[in-house]
């Protein structure tokens, strides 16, 4: 499920103009991404849920707790439940909102734990090198050479299921993606021209790195990583489909696709909702990461 | 050409070890009894300590990760604690049926992939690219399980035309590439194809791109070459980068496809891992998770090779 | 709509040929076998050598199909209650000076699968492989399932070729009803397979002939074994030889296939993957029926409790409270507004006409004012609410719809001044802390539990619940229910040897639990299948299990 392959990210890298430019260069990628139309759609369509998610309590929705025997499975469209009701007649369009909220959580803190962790130790391995960077490399090896998809459910089926235990199970899945990026790209900046430069001008090992690495290492280590919360999404709410996940009757998303399956007789349109939000959100954030991407590339 | 592939194979070794410690790890770090399937909850407690002595349980880790290591290493990996089968002979079934779906899966996945990315990279900018990296995009953004119950909404469930589960009126054990049987995993290789068929369209796509710009390739039509010649270096260019991703996506069909085939109930690895995990199996789960990874290791590391033989550069790196 | 019309167009084409085959005298076509193609619920084939795992389901389709035991369960009649009669067993007695011992008499004439006879050495085979260590074909895998539900059962003796005598620990007048449990595999076939077995000891050659029996199994039963593919399917064949001239198969095959998930067993039976299916979702079942396929569903031996804990401080400690919450429930509505109709109000463990009911003097029914005025006397009001947590799951074998109906119970009890608090957790959690007791912490201050439980065997249905001895961790008493009575009504059943006088001790016991409100009775499921039309002479006794030998099946 790697979504873009690594040289990709680590050419954008060494394309990028040493880090006395950087000021400049940040501000043309931030104009081209405003620029950018799809990228803002989707950037909006995410706000929105992420909005909505958040604020959920004061949008006068219904409880998504609150179920009733006799209102269950209500067709999309039925008057006050627009999206119907679930298999214990819950209503939909809330129970789509309120789960935005654990779905996301458990989406995105994995990247961005991932993205902390992956990060340092691949600033580290690239840049300190010898002993370090094969020990470090060779644990990450380890843990690449299970595919995501599996890693992530042996690690949560070990553990059992639980929304803490998802988060910490796609964190360990990530890290690894994480500092192989970081570290070939950390690599390929260290050995550059103003590396040497400032090296040579008398700066520490800490201050390079601080200064000069991250500013030029950080972008597309970000960039990756934005894509790798669409994977992280799917990931997520699939565990919980899998009931590896959120338990209920916690809203979220890939439990309420796994609840709902067995209404797909009755009401299909209903049990099929849930993973248009999973679909929306995961499509938006693929679409700006390759939108970021793309006006970080100043060859285009 | 010859050493470098020895050392990898060299360096594959502890990988393969550590791979099999945190298969081992993974599973016995969960607290909870792990006859769980032969033992009722009503069993007497003198019942559950006799048993576990008898299936050695009762004995320190290291010493029951040793036992299974070498054991492993004589192809042996134990009995299934609630079946009483060989593990290693439940596992290669399961893997044939998952290869059967990931082969089917790879030919729809690849050659979509291929043909949009193509034609994508060819007509780079215009609305031809634009829906092929649309649906490219799309294939790599969808939750293929939710894909699956749509798909198995419109197909079994209101139209009735494909059966919604299972691998045939026979079973795995009957299997024949007849229509009788294909019927059975037409919805679910659709499915599994999907994030393949985005991935190889991308990177076709971006690989032809690159080469088409390259100031060479605008000489050569200046110079009034035939699209043929154009094409066929685009062609052999762009080869090496996308079979290797393919054989990646090959490795991430077979060790990730147990949405899927819970969503389908296929009878391969990925739902022998369902029901390994929520019978609590050990033996099972272990094992299926060790061959799984081993799987992919190899997988990996042909790809590598392969990449070499290509590309002699690579061996440098 | 377009699933209707075919589904119609195809039941008037099978009218047609039908009718076309009678009025022509057409005989059936040669060569054309029929097959009876079911989805169960489990998801996995059950164990197939002789104790199957997988619950009473795995007894229904492995056990009871291709192995007989020495008593077994009468499964004639959809109306009767369903009783223990001779098996393999013709007849059997206790020892009058030493309770601890029994003779069984031999079913003269049987034979298993392989040929080989069925005689009192197969017997003591038989029980040896669960409890006899140092036995050859002991198998610890088959321990669990099987000794748990003979728990009194110690050893066999050939007395000669056609009498046993079997010894219990204690005297128990239940073992002729545990014993239905112990399915007979066939010896003669498993030394062959041991004999050919490789291995580094016995006891590695044990466990592979037992793995190699299993693909390949021999038993008395009325199906044989045809073909197994692991995980997917098996296919049975009629015993043509079968002892019981009465029951052997009208259909000549049967094919069982684990269909997991609900909502994929409903989409094979609508799709004619499969003829029948079990345990159809309510949700389904207006669909179901709507195309033309039949619902069956009966009374089944279940009870979906609420288990009081009775430790101190327990508001369940007044049975006052404990009567009112039996009165607060409207069952009739839980069923046609939740279950779709596929459950049976409980007023007990047994319900009328069953042998083991008796005649309890508290009648549970719903009356709210009742309930009502019991709680206004135990001191709870409109204003002071009785605050009880109950710990259930979302999901789990048995439980049905756990969590909607725990929710429907929730507002039901409100209208009677309780406050009820779900403590909703993991199946297997749910289960194990079952076990625990409700003094342990992993009860998490729950004072009742939600684990449903099967009512096929007395211990089962009633002992182990109400003897103060089977409290934590011995067994099931989860709440500690220390009631002399009680413990004296088990001695006095256990202890009375003639299975009528033994029956009527029983039914003392349970109207006595009954009278004591032990359990807020809620419902026993009807074990719900829907079938195609295409079956025949299907009796869906009031059991767990199914006799399918009387099944024809119209082409």
């Amino acid at each position: 499920m790697s979504i873009s392959p690594i040289s990709a990210i680590s050419d954008a890298a060494l394309q990028a103009e040493p880090a006395t430019k950087a000021r400049g260069y940040w501000t043309t990628v931030g104009r081209r991404i405003i620029r950018d139309k799809v990228s803002m759609t989707c950037a909006c369509i995410l706000i929105a849920i992420f909005l909505s998610a958040l604020c959920a309590s004061w949008l006068g929705l219904a409880d998504p707790y609150q179920g009733s025997m006799i209102r269950r499975l209500r067709h999309i469209g039925t008057p006050n439940y627009p999206l119907g009701t679930d298999e214990l007649g819950r209503d939909m369009l809330a129970r789509l909102i309120y789960g935005g909220r654990l779905s996301l959580v458990v989406g995105i803190l994995p990247v961005i734990f991932a993205f902390v962790i992956g990060t340092s130790l691949g600033l580290v391995a690239g840049y300190i090198g010898g002993k370090i960077n094969t020990a470090i490399m060779r644990t990450v090896d380890v843990f690449y050479a299970f595919p995501s998809v599996l890693l992530a459910i042996a690690i949560s089926g070990a553990l059992g299921a639980g929304i803490v235990n998802s988060i910490v199970s796609l964190t360990i899945v990530f890290v690894p993606q994480i500092t192989r990026v970081a570290e070939s790209v950390t690599t390929g900046v260290r050995n550059m021209d103003f590396v040497e430069a400032a090296r040579a001008s008398g700066a520490g090992p800490f201050t390079i790195m601080r200064v000069h690495m991250l500013g030029n290492v950080l972008g597309p280590i970000f960039v990756y990583a934005t894509g790798l919360i669409s994977v992280s999404m799917i990931l997520a709410a699939g565990l919980s489909f899998l009931g590896l996940g959120t338990k209920p009757p916690e809203p979220e998303w890939g439990l309420m696709l796994n609840t709902l399956r067995t209404a797909i007789y009755i009401n299909p349109w209903v049990a099929a909702l849930p993973g248009v939000m999973i679909f929306a959100v995961s499509i938006c954030f693929n679409l700006l990461s390759d939108g970021m991407r793309s006006a970080m590339d100043i060859r285009n | 050409m010859f050493v470098y592939i020895a050392r990898r194979i060299v360096y594959v070794i502890p990988i393969v070890i550590s791979v099999a410690l945190v298969c081992f790890l993974l599973v016995h770090i969960t607290p909870g009894d792990p006859l769980v399937a032969i033992l009722p909850a009503d069993a007497s407690q003198e019942l559950a300590a006799q048993l576990r002595i008898a299936y050695g349980f009762d004995r320190p880790l290291p010493i029951q990760f040793g036992l299974w290591l070498w054991k492993a290493v004589n192809g042996d990996l134990g009995h299934s604690i609630a079946t009483g089968r060989p593990v290693l002979s439940e596992v290669m079934r399961a893997v044939g049926n998952t290869v059967t779906l990931a082969i089917a899966a790879a030919m729809i996945g690849f050659t979509l992939g291929l043909l949009f990315g193509l034609i994508a990279g060819y007509f780079r900018d215009t609305w031809i690219d634009k829906v092929a990296t649309s649906i490219a995009i799309a294939g790599v953004s969808v939750p293929h399980y939710w894909l699956g119950m749509v798909l198995v909404i419109i197909f079994s469930v209101q139209l009735n035309w494909l059966p919604a589960v299972g691998a045939g009126p026979g079973g795995s054990g009957a299997w024949g590439w007849d229509w009788e049987h294909i019927r059975y995993l037409i919805l679910p290789a659709i499915t599994t194809s999907v994030i393949p068929m985005g991935i190889v369209t991308r990177t076709v796509r971006a690989l032809t791109g690159d080469i088409l710009s390259q100031d060479f390739v605008e000489a050569l039509r200046a110079k009034g070459l035939r699209e043929t010649y154009v094409f066929r270096h685009v062609i052999k260019n762009a080869a090496p980068t996308a079979m290797a991703v393919m054989g990646l996506q090959l490795g991430y069909m077979l060790g990730g496809s147990i949405l899927i085939e819970t969503v389908f109930s296929w009878p391969g690895s990925g739902l022998l891992l369902n029901s390994a995990i929520f019978q609590r199996d050990l033996p099972l789960l272990q094992g299926t998770i060790l061959v799984l990874a081993l799987f992919f290791v190899f997988l990996n590391l042909m790809v590598d090779i392969a990449q070499a033989a290509i590309d002699p550069r690579i061996k440098r790196s | 709509m377009r699933n209707e019309k075919s589904g119609k167009s195809r039941a008037t084409a099978a009218i047609v040929m039908l009718s076309i085959a009678s009025v022509m005298g057409l005989p059936r076509i040669a060569g054309a076998e029929t097959v009876l193609r079911i989805g169960m619920t489990a998801a996995d084939i059950p164990r197939t050598l002789g104790q199957p795992d997988q619950g009473f389901e795995g007894n229904r389709f492995t056990g009871l199909t291709m192995y007989d035991a020495l008593t077994m369960w009468d499964l004639s009649s959809a109306d009767k209650p369903s009783v223990v009669i001779p098996g393999l067993a013709t007849e059997w007695k206790v020892d009058d000076a030493d309770k601890k011992k029994w003779t069984f008499k031999v079913r003269p004439g049987v034979t298993f699968h392989d040929g080989s006879p069925f005689n009192a050495d197969a017997v003591v085979w038989n029980v040896e492989k669960v409890l006899k260590q140092d036995a050859p074909q002991f198998d610890p895998s088959q321990v669990g399932v099987t000794a748990s539900r003979m728990p009194t059962l110690a050893s066999a003796r050939k007395i000669d070729d056609m009498t046993v005598e079997l010894t219990t620990k204690e005297p128990d007048s239940f073992l002729p009803i545990n014993l239905t449990n112990l399915f007979m595999a066939s010896p003669a076939k498993w030394q062959k397979l041991f004999d050919a077995a490789e291995g580094a000891d016995a006891k590695a050659k044990s466990q592979a002939a037992w793995a190699a029996f299993a693909r390949n199994a021999s038993g008395t039963g009325p199906w044989k074994m045809s073909s197994f593919t692991p995980r997917e399917r098996l296919e049975l064949a009629k015993n043509e030889n079968y002892w019981d001239k009465a029951r052997i198969p009208k259909v000549d095959k049967m094919l069982l296939l684990p269909m997991p998930e609900a909502s994929a067993r409903t989409a094979a039976l609508l799709s004619g993957q499969v003829d029948w299916i079990e345990a159809p979702s309510p949700d389904a079942v207006a669909e179901i029926k709507q195309r033309g396929f039949l619902l069956k569903t009966n009374e089944e031996p279940h009870v979906w409790p609420w288990q009081f804990s009775r430790v101190e401080g327990s508001p369940w400690n007044d049975i006052r409270v404990r009567k009112a919450a039996n009165l607060c429930v409207d069952r009739e509505g839980l069923k046609d507004g939740l279950l779709a109709g596929l459950m049976v109000p409980a007023t007990g463990t047994f319900e009328p006409g069953h042998p083991w009911r008796g005649t309890p003097t508290f009648e549970i029914k719903y009356d709210k004012p009742a309930a009502q005025k019991l709680m206004q006397e135990a001191g709870y009001g409109p204003s002071k609410k009785l605050s009880v947590k109950i710990q259930t799951s979302a999901s789990g074998s048995g439980q049905m719809l756990p969590l909607p109906m725990n929710e429907y119970l929730q507002q039901a009890l409100a209208e009677c001044y309780f406050d009820v608090q779900l403590d909703v957790i993991e199946w297997n959690t749910l289960f194990t802390n079952w076990r625990r007791g409700a003094k342990d912490p992993s009860a998490n201050g729950a004072n009742a539990t939600n684990v449903t439980y099967a009512a096929m065997d007395p211990f089962f249905a009633l002992v182990r619940f109400l003897q103060s001895s089977m409290a934590p961790p011995v067994s099931n008493n989860w709440g500690y229910i220390n009631n002399p009575r009680f413990d004296e009504l088990v001695t006095k059943a256990r202890q009375t040897f003639d299975p009528a006088a033994r029956d009527a001790a029983l039914a003392e016991l349970h109207a006595a639990s009954v009278d004591d409100a032990a359990f807020l009775y809620v419902a026993h499921d009807v074990a719900p299948r829907a079938m195609s039309p295409k079956i025949k002479g299907f009796v869906q006794p009031k059991s767990w299990f199914v006799d399918f030998s009387p099944i024809s099946m119209t082409p």
